[in-house]
């Protein structure tokens, strides 16, 4: 089996419900435009209805067909991307991940501040801010695309479509230009891609045996 | 224990699944360790200890009983482990500057870091 590239968006309820599900919606569409095997999940375990919880939505991504359909969590992700910065403060969101990830952060505040909130800031391989707020700092607030449903307002026009240009920039899965056709906000997402601020990290490997399974 | 539920049945509830009709659940006095939600927040608030009259009015309005009113030291306490950053006690504040949202991430500690939203 091809390598399944998992990729987990951590949001806040309601008020960056959308923005989370944008991310993933965009990011599983573009890749498909390439070819790509694609899997995008909405949060159906956390608490998306409440203002402010931390929630998750899931990308997976492969070359091949994903087999498995019923899991929708991903327990090993490659890539987390944080759309509010304080989430990493409350939250382990680097839970599960294997030595050699990738960090994304939406935040105007420097890199090295970020780093200090991670304990196990040793399992990145990479990190990378992109100010979100600062290019756009639109949220919307609207419930028609989760759940599989049809998206009335469109798609990618807030906090999302940096934070995509800065993903695809960073992690190199998905193509600029095949994002420019789905996000709304083509400006914002290039503006993401070009200032996306990237820190190359070594992840200490002698000391990492068994840091995937940190619980 | 079977019991014949007319229109139902018979109704088979294990023994240990049980509870007495009417019954009162013990519920935890004080503070839920188990429903931290201060990870919930993205601003805190912040008091001016100049500028507070001590009208209570955060003390009334807070849905989670994070302000709490020491009356022998005339003190407001804030509870950091519950608070949300919901900012209904800044809005409720009639004192001008006496609560104000400082961003969460500005500070060191305060918020309880869990491994899973819940």
């Amino acid at each position: 089996m091809a390598k399944v590239h998992e990729i987990t968006v951590w949001a806040r309820g309601v008020l960056m419900d959308k923005e989370g599900r944008d991310v993933i919606n965009i990011f599983a569409q573009a890749a498909q435009a390439e070819g790509k095997h694609a899997q995008a999940f909405d949060n159906y375990e956390d608490l998306p209805d409440r203002v402010l919880v931390t929630v998750r939505k899931y990308v997976r991504l492969s070359d091949e067909e994903i087999t498995h359909k019923y899991v929708y969590t991903n327990d090993k992700p490659e890539v987390v991307v944080v759309t509010e910065a304080t989430i990493v403060k409350g939250i382990d969101v680097l839970r599960g991940m294997e030595p050699g990830g990738t960090l994304i952060i939406n935040t105007n505040r420097p890199l090295d501040s970020m780093l200090k909130l991670l304990p196990n800031a040793n399992l990145l391989k990479t990190i990378a801010t992109v100010d979100a707020d600062g290019i756009t700092g639109v949220r919307t607030v609207d419930f028609s695309g989760s759940e599989g449903g049809v998206d009335a307002t469109g798609i990618g026009k807030g906090i999302a479509a940096p934070i995509v240009g800065a993903m695809a920039k960073v992690t190199g899965l998905v193509k600029k230009e095949s994002l420019a056709k789905i996000v709304s906000d083509v400006s914002g997402m290039e503006r993401g891609y070009n200032e996306v601020t990237i820190k190359h990290l070594t992840p200490a490997v002698g000391e990492l045996v068994g840091a995937g399974k940190h619980k | 224990m079977a019991k014949a539920l007319p229109g139902y049945g018979t109704i088979v509830v294990p023994k240990d699944r049980e509870v007495p009709f009417g019954a009162v659940t013990p519920a935890p006095v004080g503070t839920q360790k188990l429903f931290q939600t201060s990870n919930w927040r993205v601003v805190r608030p912040v008091r001016d200890e100049e500028k507070c009259t001590r009208c209570l009015q955060c003390y009334l309005a807070c849905p989670d009983a994070c302000w709490v009113y020491k009356e022998e030291d005339d003190r407001l306490e804030w509870v950091g482990d519950f608070c949300k950053g919901c900012q209904v006690c800044i809005q409720q504040c009639p004192e001008d500057g006496a609560l104000v949202a400082a961003p969460e991430l500005d500070f060191e500690g305060g918020v309880v870091r869990l491994d899973k939203p819940f």
